[in-house]
């Protein structure tokens, strides 16, 4: 575990360094972030003012369902950005090769080897929303949310992070699954608000298949209403765990399959 | 140190008919091939031996080598190296080996060559106290310090291999697999690079695999080859037995310069009692010669026979056996 967190704060410190590495990109993509997040805080709050309530929710609920939903998607984001990478070009350049000479598991090096500095803005976005929310009397606070809520978003963090586990193992079979990925990833949008205002094949589909409602929308209801910890709670957490063994095993298997390329 | 038995690699590949159309159909109803990169091969390679792998483009030299280092699963067979099994206890076994992928670089591209070497310490646990006697050491062979402080990106591509081999050797690796470690590079980097291979073998005592298409790297280096061809083993041994056993003639060759003689017949009638081959094309002319005949007694015969304007003398070099292996594709086991 020492000689773990050692070496992630050497990958991470590299990380930094070829951020500095290239001055004028590094300040332009500082300025453009800072740039970014004001202006979707401002528009958040736009839209957000136009809509008073929706399917009976009131517009701080809203906001706290939406905060929440960033706060995930952000920590999965900060941390596991590379497996894009995989699902992109590594597996069909070869250059996953590297990975596969070192003594560390292929999976957990991926990941570990960069941050994705960008995904703060999501993460500080998220934690604005969910805490002016909050601050407006729609959530009673208990002691054991101290414990709970972190628990719970390391828990949704996971059902991002699995699923780009699983497509993006795919790629070892198929060379590239950006696409898939893609296509899987960004149903998550449907994470940000009530799952009522969908259609049902669409409230089934983030609940059961692609999970993201378990993300959001169940857990932040659980904080609101208090209502159901089994269902709301509980299926978060047995569904990252089972999600993310079953990320891992896939990845166990996709290396056997793994093809490497032409040199 | 390696043990391969009957190692088997087949790819499934899909097939397609040329064009936009032919991808379209592939999408929908793709035909499968089976082709085998490496079929049945099987050696043994002892501690502190440099073995080579040669081969024409597409081989399966590079399958075979990433077979060894783990990356891939063989269809068939049993690889053994260093006492591990490199697919399912790859984490433990890639500990002992070093890897060079000539074509592709394993240092961090955007950051100082030092930074590399940062992280590899870290990866591979090295101490401190080691680290600087191996980067001493591999400073000595390779002449590394020097591009320490420039990005990798900006190192020229003979810097760049030496720091890849540095990079591969900073954990003192039993086993050292080279993956055309000198493609590309010039006459005198190719030899400095040979040097340092030659010496790390020396010193450390360092198993290496190597393969090239370059036959000097083989000849510099190599105690014993490996000979592929479409997947198959066609040739195994020193290179001197190579030479014993293909190499046994001499070529004299010759440009005849008055054509009014009979030629054939006065050749013919000369030689062929001797076993000496002859072959006529116009002006030109070959005769193939036991090594064992001094060429001085064939030379003098020759131009005593016939007026000659220009001759020249080859002893068959690897290369040419090689040639003459790849292109009869016969096994010569």
């Amino acid at each position: 575990m020492k000689h773990f967190l050692k070496l992630y704060a050497t990958f991470i410190a590299q990380y930094f360094k070829r951020l500095l590495e290239y001055r004028i990109d590094f300040l332009t993509g500082a300025f453009s972030f800072l740039f970014d997040q004001v202006t979707s805080l401002v528009f958040i709050f736009i839209i957000f003012n136009q809509i008073p309530a929706l399917s009976g929710y009131p517009f701080e609920a809203i906001v706290f369902i939406y905060g929440f939903s960033l706060i995930p998607k952000g920590i999965d984001h900060f941390l596991t950005d590379n497996l894009w990478k995989v699902a992109y070009f590594m597996v069909r350049n070869g250059s996953f090769d590297r990975y596969l000479t070192r003594p560390i598991h292929p999976l957990l090096h991926v990941i570990m080897e960069t941050w994705q500095i960008d995904a703060l803005g999501e993460f500080l976005v998220g934690m604005t929303l969910v805490l002016y929310s909050s601050s407006q009397g729609i959530i009673t606070w208990m002691v054991s949310d101290i414990l709970l809520l972190p628990l719970t978003m390391i828990m949704a963090s996971l059902i991002y992070t699995s699923i780009k586990m699983m497509v993006s193992a795919i790629a070892l079979w198929t060379k590239r699954s950006g696409s898939i990925l893609q296509m899987v990833y960004s149903t998550n949008e449907f994470a940000k608000y009530p799952i009522a205002i969908y259609h049902r094949m669409i409230q089934f589909t983030i609940t059961y298949v692609i999970p993201f409602a378990f993300t959001s929308y169940f857990p932040a209801r659980y904080f609101m209403t208090r209502e159901n910890p089994w269902g709301n709670i509980g299926g978060l957490f047995l569904l990252a765990v089972t999600f993310t063994s079953f990320g891992v095993y896939l990845w166990q298997i996709g290396l056997r399959a793994y093809e490497s390329a032409g040199s | 140190m390696i043990h391969v038995e009957h190692a088997v690699k087949e790819f499934k590949k899909i097939v397609k008919q040329p064009g936009l159309k032919g991808s379209i159909n592939a999408l929908f109803k793709p035909s499968v091939e089976i082709v085998t990169a490496v079929n049945d091969v099987s050696f043994d390679v002892n501690k502190g031996e440099i073995m080579g792998f040669i081969g024409p483009n597409g081989a399966g030299k590079s399958t075979m080598i990433k077979m060894l280092t783990g990356i891939l699963y063989p269809t068939s067979g049993n690889i053994t190296v260093a006492g591990y099994n490199p697919q399912k206890q790859r984490q433990q076994y890639v500990r002992h080996i070093g890897v060079v992928f000539g074509q592709r670089t394993q240092l961090w591209w955007d950051l100082p060559l030092s930074e590399t070497f940062t992280v590899l310490k870290e990866i591979y646990q090295v101490e401190t106290k080691r680290y600087q006697q191996r980067m001493g050491y591999l400073n000595e062979v390779l002449d590394i310090a020097p591009l320490m402080t420039s990005p990798v990106r900006t190192l020229s591509l003979g810097q760049r291999m030496r720091a890849d081999l540095a990079a591969a050797m900073l954990h003192q690796p039993k086993v050292l697999f080279l993956d055309e470690p000198t493609i590309g590079l010039d006459v005198v980097v190719k030899d400095n690079i040979r040097k340092a291979i030659a010496q790390m073998n020396k010193n450390d005592e360092t198993t290496i695999i190597l393969t090239t298409h370059d036959l000097a790297d083989i000849e510099l280096l190599s105690h014993r080859i490996v000979m592929i061809d479409q997947g198959k083993r066609v040739y195994q041994g020193t290179l001197s037995d190579l030479k014993e056993r293909f190499g046994k003639s001499k070529k004299i060759e010759f440009v005849i310069s008055d054509m009014e003689q009979p030629i054939e017949q006065l050749l013919s009638q000369r030689f062929q009692q001797r076993g000496v081959q002859v072959y006529l094309e116009n002006e030109r002319g070959t005769l193939i010669v036991d090594r064992s005949i001094p060429s001085a007694i064939i030379l003098k015969e020759l131009l005593d026979l016939i007026a000659v304007k220009d001759i020249s003398i080859k002893e068959s070099d690897v290369e040419s056996i090689i040639k003459e292996i790849y292109l009869t594709k016969a096994s010569y086991e």
